[in-house]
């Protein structure tokens, strides 16, 4: 659950998607699922249009699994926030499998 | 009973916890590598990684990579191979 | 008839630890040969002093974890004295000799 909570953070920041195919994806993300699934609007394909079948397209879902990176600013972060819940979170982890 | 449990070595993602705020080098699928300032993680190895850079190593044996570098970066657990702390 | 002993994944991986094992992945025959340091229940491996084995050239590489998903197999690094090679030869012969008996 770590990083859904984390994704909900960057609601409405500008966040670059680099997908297993290669394609990356500027947009605004607007949704993001337990499946890191996502939902970016206003969008515009980052590689020099070399994928132009998207030109048209404004907004978009993206399946979780799909997707290779995601690019996001570093102010939107706060590192010492996640610092702490990872390791939260990697505490709880180790007790529920045990 | 506590005291046996402390003394058990701890798990390899407990261990990846020491490695937090410290640059590590993530060996990714697809001839990629990462390295970069580890922020955050998970038991799928989803990793938030800060100054990082990405080397994508070509086909053609041993040329130079091509680097590109993020000033924060998410990627996604199911495309690690392994995590190696650098110094 | 002879009493036979299963040994389980799990508790086999559980007699590595501390051991030199090398680990080889699913993609590109590359292996990691390196003390088992720590396992998990999804058989996640911790492996220190590593060397990677890779299209037959081999670099140092220290501490590293190794995702469960990668791997292919495990086994135990058969250490040194003299000529591995021969070692792991004449094991295997001896084993067809015993059974053949």
């Amino acid at each position: 659950m770590l990083f859904f909570s984390f994704f909900k953070t960057l609601v409405d920041q500008e966040v670059t998607v680099e997908l297993k195919n290669d394609i990356e994806i500027k947009g605004t993300l607007k949704s993001v699922d337990q499946f890191l699934n996502l939902k970016l609007d206003n969008i515009s394909c980052a590689n020099e249009s070399k994928y132009p079948h998207l030109k048209s397209v404004k907004n978009l879902f993206i399946r979780g699994s799909t997707v290779r990176y995601v690019h996001m600013n570093a102010n939107s972060v706060d590192c010492t926030l996640l610092q702490d819940a990872s390791r939260r979170e990697a505490m709880v982890q180790a007790q529920t499998s045990k | 009973m506590s005291l046996q449990t402390e003394s058990q070595s701890q798990e390899p993602l407990d261990l990846i916890r020491f490695q937090l705020d410290e640059t590590v080098l993530v060996k990714l699928r697809g001839a990629r590598e990462m390295k970069g300032k580890l922020q955050g993680y998970d038991s799928h190895c989803n990793m938030v990684i800060s100054e990082a850079e990405e080397y994508i190593y070509e086909v053609n044996g041993n040329s130079e990579p091509v680097v590109k570098k993020t000033e924060m970066v998410f990627v996604r657990g199911d495309s690690v191979i392994l995590i190696s702390p650098i110094n | 008839m002879s009493s036979f002993h299963p040994i389980n994944p799990k508790p086999f991986l559980k007699t590595l630890i501390n051991k030199q094992v090398v680990v080889r992945l699913k993609w590109n025959k590359t292996e990691y040969r390196g003390i088992l340091v720590s396992i998990d229940n999804y058989m996640n491996l911790q492996l220190e002093q590593t060397t990677e084995i890779s299209e037959g050239v081999e670099e140092e590489i220290g501490e590293i974890f190794i995702r469960c998903n990668n791997v292919l197999f495990v086994r135990d690094a058969i250490v040194k004295k003299g000529d591995a090679e021969e070692n792991g030869d004449n094991n295997g012969v001896d084993k067809e000799v015993a059974m053949n008996e």
